[in-house]
């Protein structure tokens, strides 16, 4: 069963007050009013001095389950909002897995679901690294199992990738996080998703209609998830959401008539939405809270909206 | 459900309509009067978006802060929902 063996979580610790993008981005006063006071996002986190390269780097030094066991892994996935964070042919990716002694692993990119693209990058290591052992000699012994690495977060470039349509501001970080197909440690029982290209729209034409059926649909992959687990919400100990803004998982509570308390939204005033990493964070925030205890099962949920939409959610086992 | 039903302090709540109901018309550039017993999506097209900011701008007008968590926007149905739930959930900001 899929697992995370290890997380390991880059922020700057630079932080932006939202007011100063104001001028950059072009938000109106009652723009940054409205971030603040119901999206609840205060700052985010920059690291000027840091490429993309070095945030994710950053983020693998922490994982410490790393080291030494480089040998092990077979996939390193690159999970993205952006579909693009570079000029041809710089590929981050690459340049990363180098210095990182990951050189031997078979090294992409997973995209196009935007932000719920960590979700999905967990779910494809998962069944990779299950199917090679099923093909081949690889057990289950905890000390030559495979691994795939997965890494998220990216640079707040552009104007695209700072803001979105008075939804959320994006803050840079990154993420590390070995995956196994057999371990015992957060054990993922179940994942759904949903992938609606039918909100994709060249002119904005569908973003109401996004909006009307965003909570909607993401409660509904978050109860589908849970029924392929065989939990209900109320066996959930923590939902790990993704930093979208405060006001969207509020309702979602009321939605869901689930505690607020439960859900993690420490990091949204502080960090932002950062891309894919939000999850990963979000876990890490979890754990330093002492919220997730042996056995306790979570449910992590994101949307990726952009060219269409995608709801997923994930349930795991602590 | 009136001001009177809900025990809501009725010139408060009519303070917020009139309130209200001026700013939708500013932010969605009607120049036909808002009414409170128009349907806010379906009617006005009130998107997510908007319906904030029009909670921000009589915020501001009123001074007042709007105790949005508690606000089930589904419920929220007409004009006149909406004042009555902001009469009910704000505190002198």
């Amino acid at each position: 069963m899929t697992a995370l063996e290890a997380v390991s979580v880059y922020l700057p610790s630079v932080r932006v007050p939202i007011e100063s993008l104001a001028g950059p981005l072009g938000l109106t006063d009652m723009q940054v009013k409205l971030f603040r006071r119901f999206h609840g996002l205060r700052e985010v986190g920059r690291d000027p001095d840091a490429s993309l390269e070095a945030l994710l780097l950053k983020a693998a030094a922490g994982l410490d389950a790393l080291h030494g066991q480089e040998h092990r892994v077979r996939y390193v996935l690159y999970a993205r909002t952006m579909p693009v964070v570079g000029p041809y042919p710089v590929n981050p990716l690459h340049e990363v897995c180098h210095p990182l002694a990951l050189g031997h692993a078979l090294a992409f990119t997973v995209t196009h679901q935007s932000c719920a693209s960590g979700l999905l990058a967990i779910d494809i290591a998962g069944r990779l690294l299950a199917a090679d052992a099923a093909d081949g000699p690889d057990g289950p012994d905890g000390k030559t199992e495979p691994l795939a690495l997965i890494l998220s977060g990216e640079k707040a470039f552009t104007r695209e990738a700072q803001v979105f349509a008075d939804t959320t501001v994006f803050g840079e970080g990154a993420s590390a996080c070995l995956v196994s197909a057999f371990g015992a440690r957060d054990r993922m029982l179940s994942y759904a998703s949903s992938v609606r290209g039918d909100f994709d729209s060249d002119t904005g034409a569908n973003d109401a209609r996004l909006q009307r059926e965003y909570r909607p649909s993401l409660a509904g992959v978050m109860r589908q998830a849970l029924d392929e687990a065989g939990l209900t919400l109320d066996d959930i100990r923590v939902v790990l959401p993704h930093n979208v803004n405060l006001v969207t998982w509020q309702r979602m509570c009321l939605l869901l008539k689930f505690p607020r308390d439960r859900v993690v939204l420490d990091n949204i005033p502080t960090s932002g939405h950062v891309f894919c990493a939000d999850v990963f964070a979000n876990y890490q925030t979890a754990c330093e809270r002492g919220l997730l205890q042996p056995g306790d099962r979570y449910l992590a949920a994101a949307v990726g909206a952009g060219g269409g939409a995608t709801f997923a959610a994930m349930v795991f086992e602590h | 459900m009136t001001a009177q039903e809900t025990g809501l302090d009725g010139d408060f709540r009519q303070q917020v309509l009139d309130t209200m109901t001026t700013v939708l018309a500013r932010l969605l550039d009607r120049t036909e009067p808002v009414t409170e017993d128009m349907r806010l999506m379906e009617e006005l097209g009130l998107s997510s978006t908007f319906g904030l900011e029009l909670l921000l701008q009589v915020e501001d007008q009123l001074m007042i802060l709007i105790d949005v968590e508690q606000m089930d926007a589904d419920q929220m149905k007409t004009v006149g929902d909406l004042a009555t739930f902001v009469a009910g959930h704000s505190q002198p900001g």
